[in-house]
């Protein structure tokens, strides 16, 4: 049981890898979507990984040789997006903010899921008070407004201090509170559902040890609809980082650029007609999780059998399975907390 | 791996003790366990604002620290009582809120419950706009896309509704608020109503608090037409956000349960893709439908922070940033223990549906 | 690489263009629709601050006290265009004797209730605010009174600690001293918003008629009000809380509101200057910005391991020779902000431009000053500053206005500043416990007299706790309090300023502005505009 559901036939490993195989089932529409979103997510990659690159200046850089930067001037060319009310150049800013962007979702959804899928897989496999607590806890936390959540993460982790990286883990656990009982669940219903299929069973009836039968069987399994929902998770990230910056709890300007936070001063822009720096930022934010959410949605049409796009030469396809269900399940559920 | 022994999607279950079919584990006994729930899930909640609200902050310090001496400002927090120990002051809340006492709020002096009541009803109105417009938009455009599936209208209302999903709504707002009424003054900019019509809100005799209710009530049709103007730009943007989600839950349920074997037999038998969607396909997929709408609707009601913030629509969710930032403890506990009791309550009313559609769901 | 970059340009370059398209149409042109029923109707103000209770001892901020000078009277209280104190309730008021400050009321005064309105309500006001002495009220402003007396109906008596108060008289026009009903306010606790509407406990130019709490208040003229603002010139008003900058100002273009007041941001305000539609006024402001330096914890400080007072001093100095304060209020705050070159700001007696003569060259920053002062010292450059300012208390501007200071700073090589922020709770206490070397701090004034930029600050390093003690301008500050002779005590509020830009304690660096916006025909907003900081609804018409 692999990624690969599509035949029994054992696949080069490189075929076997969550989104290439995704790309290879794909067919018509379902392929269009997955690569217009692949290609939205790779420039995305491609300009955190060389903001520092291709700016034309630092994100917090105020002038240069030919002196301070004017405030507010459109688009020209010495800054061919304009500059803000601060005269931060917008370009950079944008490009800069895609590496920002990148690290939290990174650090918060890697932090979400170690926290998550342990904790999913214990409470789901041992059961009993400690599942009962947990689901409680999971539950209560749910519960709680996402946006305040974050908002109280970002002041107690950080005493609201302002430094890149302490602005990134404070917004990033922020982030990741509200993520791991999301994981907790979809992680541990899937442990409940595998515990009773025969091959776990069978496992334990030769008496493989706990952490065995987690580790090896129950694990590689219950953990096959993560990448959908860490693309999902990955859109929520940054909306919630941007929804962060718009109320004013984000990485202030001088330690990070941060798309939310940019688009939160161009509001009052917006009204007197300075488009150009609410725009930028704003469209970054769209594009990057139009293009992430394009890739989930792909990934997970593709993963469930009866979602998969009907192509002529599969004959059949094993109906209802329930494998993708809770995935999907949750990556709905995950959905619009940020309002 | 028939579907017989599909886990079902709401997982509250996981939580009864009772999981075997054979104990006397009816309707009733199931409620009770998972109404019984509801109080831990609120103590946690209460336990958890109250513990983060003292760590970060006394509400005296964020009006008075940029003007008063470190001493006069210690004096004022020991006068205040925050200084005393979390422990005692804890006990001393869970006292209040167990006799139903919720205190004064802080920053603004006014009664919990009152706010609570006046906030909540702006918020509520909010809601229910919103909600008109995702459930007019979501679920009819949801079967389209589940019925045409993977032509070109079905790709059209996915992309749609990713996009509507992908726009902060801060910015969508923004732009909505640019086109629709700064340029083509067509609704006005933002606020529940016109001055005009608030003044005449606010001489009701006793009012719900709902602007529209009251002004259908008191039979003013101008103060309606004027709250439905003010009302359109909020309740679609915040309404389309929604509509997004509930595009793609009814597409995708729909067309997993469009793959059913009954299903596929019913194709067999020639029953045309349409009557199968609009008769058939429906209802199971309706478990999950309303397990996911039940959490969208609690957290509408929670309020839409940003959406609030962006029209002007004083609710519940921008008062909490407000309070928050004042540090005003009391009346974020205050809020947040009504968003616990809204969660926990609807979750409660999803499940119970869920147990009643699908008896399956109990076991 | 190349490709993808260009991709990505082109990508959202198109985006861009077509969002440009939308904006553009919309952006300066302003409102185009939108109901004007503002023919006739009452005055619609607009604001974004908030109340925290119509009960004057339980609220000391600006948006409440808004409000409180619409419905309740003074002692005394400045007449719109001036800040100086003259009757209000009194009839006539003087220093008795140095601790004896006597007030004689106006004869037969009544609540907008029907309630006596005499020496008893008076002394009640008072003693009130010392007993609750609310932790968000403005008791703190009454610690020179000792006691208050009403020997007749219509006579107040204020003993006081401290002799020849200069400020006393403004004390009394202040967010401590408006005047309540005895009939209907409890003693010993406050009273909740609600019940002072419905008991109509007022005596001021308005009443309210509606309250709902930082939503709406509507107010109407009272007819019997005979307090020093006179008759208002319009018959009503209302008061709509605003939470976003931005609908307010789109609603005052749009014709929704009459007047906007506090607190729009510099792109706002620079846009409405350009709309032919709404008339932007500016008056003076009394609010400043500045950076505080502890004289314990910064470079060479007195706590540090190579203390060097004279090093410490040329780091400071080499500081106010570098910021170009003229640029921030330009870029930053488009004039809504003046820069400051004194700790009393312009408009107050005695006001001077100490820091300017003293430091940069006639305003501009001076690179050849800065170096010198330092290498004369034997500081070695380039110095390390941990430069702290707060986003959230001091206006959204803040982190703009300190990125350009850290700029102009490390520009002249002698700087290498470590600019850092934090939020406005744990800031407030961090930076007066020794935890910051150099920090933004703002004021705006309790009362409008130049010893409230001075005595709160510097006598033993003042609420500031920055360590600062200079004996010379501790005798200064005490002087001026309590000279009778205005031009003595001019002379004094000079001589500190002049010792205080010598010694930079804090360094000033802005000075605010008030700007309100008025809608196309409405008269009298500029009147209100002045020192004293009070918005008077009933200045304006249309």
């Amino acid at each position: 049981m692999t990624a690969t559901t599509e035949s029994g036939r054992k696949q080069p490993f490189i075929y076997r890898l969550p989104v290439i195989s995704h790309f290879r089932t794909s067919v018509g529409l379902q392929r269009g979507m997955l690569v217009t979103g692949l290609v939205l997510t790779v420039v995305f990659l491609l300009t955190a990984a060389f903001a520092p690159v291709i700016a034309p200046y630092g994100f917090a850089q105020l002038s240069d040789a030919s002196g301070t930067f004017p405030a507010q001037q459109p688009p020209s060319a010495a800054h061919i997006w304009g500059t803000t009310v601060g005269g931060y150049d917008v370009y950079s800013r944008v490009l800069w903010g895609a590496q920002t962007a990148f690290v939290v979702i990174v650090v918060a959804v890697v932090m979400s899921i170690f926290l998550g899928v342990a904790l999913g897989l214990l409470s789901g496999y041992f059961g009993g008070w400690l599942d009962r607590v947990l689901v409680v806890i999971a539950d209560a936390i749910y519960a709680f407004p996402s946006l305040l959540l974050a908002i109280v993460m970002s002041i107690v982790i950080n005493r609201g201090q302002s430094s890149f990286w302490g602005g990134i883990v404070a917004c990033s656990v922020s982030i990741s509170v509200v993520f791991v009982p999301q994981y907790f669940r979809v992680i541990r219903a899937e442990t409940i559902r595998l515990k009773a299929e025969p091959y776990v069973e069978s496992a334990k009836v030769v008496g493989a040890s706990s952490i065995r039968i987690m580790g090896r069987h129950i694990f590689k399994n219950a953990t096959r609809t993560l990448p959908l929902i860490f693309t999902l998770n990955a859109s929520e990230a940054i909306l919630t980082l941007a929804g962060l910056g718009f109320l004013g709890f984000g990485i202030e300007p001088t330690s990070a650029a941060e798309w939310g936070f940019d688009l939160n001063k161009a509001i009052a822009d917006a009204s007197s007609g300075i488009w150009w720096t609410g725009v930028y930022p704003g469209t970054a934010i769209v594009l990057t999780v139009l293009g992430l959410t394009l890739v989930g949605e792909s990934m997970n049409d593709l993963n469930d059998p009866r979602l998969r796009g009907r192509r002529k030469s599969v004959g059949k396809t094993p109906a209802g399975g329930p494998d993708s269900t809770a995935g999907a399940q949750a990556a709905l559920e995950a959905e619009s907390r940020v309002l | 791996m028939t579907t017989l022994i599909e886990a079902p999607p709401s997982d509250a279950d996981g939580l009864l003790p009772s999981k075997k079919k054979s104990s006397g584990g009816g309707l009733g006994t199931y409620l009770l366990i998972r109404f019984l729930l509801i109080i831990p899930t609120i103590f946690i909640l209460v336990t958890m604002v109250f513990f983060l609200m003292r760590v970060i902050g006394d509400p005296i310090t964020a009006a008075q620290g940029g003007r008063l001496p470190p001493e006069a400002l210690a004096q004022r927090i020991r006068d205040a009582g925050y200084d005393r120990p979390i422990i005692v002051q804890y006990l001393e809340y869970l006292g209040q809120v167990a006799t139903g006492n919720f205190g004064t709020t802080i920053t603004d002096r006014r009664p919990v419950v009152e706010m609570l009541a006046t906030f909540g009803a702006a918020t509520l109105e909010l809601a229910i706009n919103a909600l008109i417009v995702a459930l007019l938009v979501g679920i009819p455009l949801g079967l389209i896309a589940a019925y045409k599936r993977d032509k070109a209208p079905d790709a059209v209302l996915r992309f749609f509704a990713i996009l509507c999903y992908a726009t902060p709504v801060f910015f969508a707002g923004l732009l909505m608020k640019l086109t629709f009424s700064v340029w083509l003054g067509w609704f006005p900019v933002a606020g529940r109503a016109s001055t005009r019509t608030e003044l005449a809100m606010g001489g009701l005799a006793s009012p719900t608090g709902i602007y529209w209710l009251d002004a259908l009530r008191s039979g003013n049709m101008a103060a309606f037409g004027d709250i439905a103007s003010h009302s359109v730009l909020p309740a679609v943007t915040l309404g389309l956000l929604t509509a997004g989600v509930f595009l793609r839950l009814v597409r995708t349920n729909v067309i997993g349960t469009l793959g059913k074997d009954y299903v596929e037999a019913g194709r067999s038998r020639g029953v045309s893709n349409f009557r199968l969607v609009t008769k058939h396909a429906y209802k199971p997929a309706l478990i999950p439908i309303i397990t996911v709408m039940g959490l969208q609707i609690a957290l509408l009601l929670g309020g839409a922070v940003l959406t609030e913030s962006t029209f002007e629509w004083k609710g519940l969710g921008y008062q909490m940033v407000q309070y928050l930032n004042a540090r005003d403890f009391v009346a974020v506990q205050g809020i947040v223990v009504l968003l616990a009791v809204i969660v926990a309550i609807t979750n409660f009313i999803v499940d119970v549906a869920a147990a009643l559609i699908d008896p399956r769901v109990r076991y | 690489m190349a490709i993808n970059k260009k991709a990505l340009q082109s990508a959202i370059a198109l985006v861009g263009v077509s969002a440009f398209a939308l904006t553009a149409c919309t952006g300066p042109s302003g409102g185009g629709g939108g109901s004007s029923a503002a023919a006739t109707g009452p005055i619609a103000y607009g604001t974004t601050d908030k109340v925290t209770a119509l009960d004057p001892a339980g609220a000391y901020d600006n948006g409440s006290f808004m409000v409180m000078n619409q419905i309740y009277s003074f002692l005394l209280n400045s007449k719109p265009g001036s800040a100086d104190p003259v009757p209000d309730l009194a009839e006539s008021s003087s220093f008795t004797t140095p601790t004896e400050y006597t007030v004689k009321l106006k004869p037969g005064l009544k609540f907008a209730n029907g309630h006596t309105l005499d020496s008893k309500d008076v002394k009640f006001s008072f003693d009130r605010q010392t007993k609750i002495n609310d932790p968000a009220g403005p008791a703190s402003l009454l610690a020179n009174v000792d006691s208050v007396t009403a020997p007749d109906a219509n006579t107040v008596v204020f003993k006081l600690k401290l002799a020849n108060d200069q400020t006393f008289a403004q004390i009394l026009s202040s967010p401590a001293a408006p005047i309540v009903d005895d009939e209907v306010f409890p003693a010993d606790k406050l009273l909740d918003d609600d019940s002072i509407a419905k008991a109509k406990a007022f005596y001021g130019q308005y009443t309210i008629e509606t309250y709902k709490k930082n939503e709406l208040i509507s107010f109407k003229a009272w007819p019997d009000y005979k307090g020093a603002l006179g008759k208002p010139a319009n018959d009503a008003a209302t008061i709509k809380y605003y939470a976003d900058p931005t609908n307010m100002k789109l609603d005052i273009q749009q014709g929704n509101i009459d007047v906007a007041n506090r607190s729009f941001s510099a792109t706002d305000i620079d846009d409405l200057k350009k709309d032919s539609k709404v008339k932007v006024n500016v008056g003076p402001g009394g609010e400043i910005r500045y950076i505080t330096f502890n004289f314990d914890t910064m470079a060479y400080g007195t706590k540090a391991a190579d203390a060097d007072p004279a090093k410490a001093l040329a780091v400071r100095q080499g500081i106010a020779n570098l910021v170009d304060r003229q640029a921030v209020a330009d870029q930053v705050y488009k004039g809504t902000y003046l820069p400051l070159y004194s700790n009393v700001p312009s408009g107050f007696l005695g006001a001077n431009e100490s820091f300017k003569e003293a430091y940069g060259d006639g305003g501009k920053p001076s690179l050849d000053k800065a170096k010198k002062v330092m290498t004369d010292a034997g500081v070695t450059t380039p110095v390390s500053l941990n430069l702290q300012y707060n986003p959230d208390h001091y206006g959204k501007s803040s982190g703009d206005e300190y990125a350009m200071i850290k700029d102009q700073l490390e520009k002249s090589g002698l700087f290498k500043v470590n600019l850092q922020s934090t939020e406005w709770v744990t800031y407030s206490k961090a930076s007066r416990a020794d935890e910051y070397p150099e920090f933004q701090f703002g004021w705006f004034p309790d009362f409008s007299d130049p010893d409230n930029y001075l005595t709160p600050f510097f006598p033993e390093g003042g609420f500031l706790k920055n360590h600062y003690n200079n004996p010379t301008v501790n005798d200064l500050i005490n002087k001026q309090l309590t000279t009778v002779d205005k031009s003595a005590r001019e002379s004094a509020i000079e001589d500190a300023q002049n010792a205080l830009a010598k010694d930079i304690s804090t360094l000033p660096l802005l000075q605010g502005a008030q700007v309100a916006v008025s809608g196309s025909g409405v008269k009298g907003v500029d009147t209100t505009l002045d020192a004293s900081f009070k918005f008077r609804l009933g200045t304006v018409s249309k």
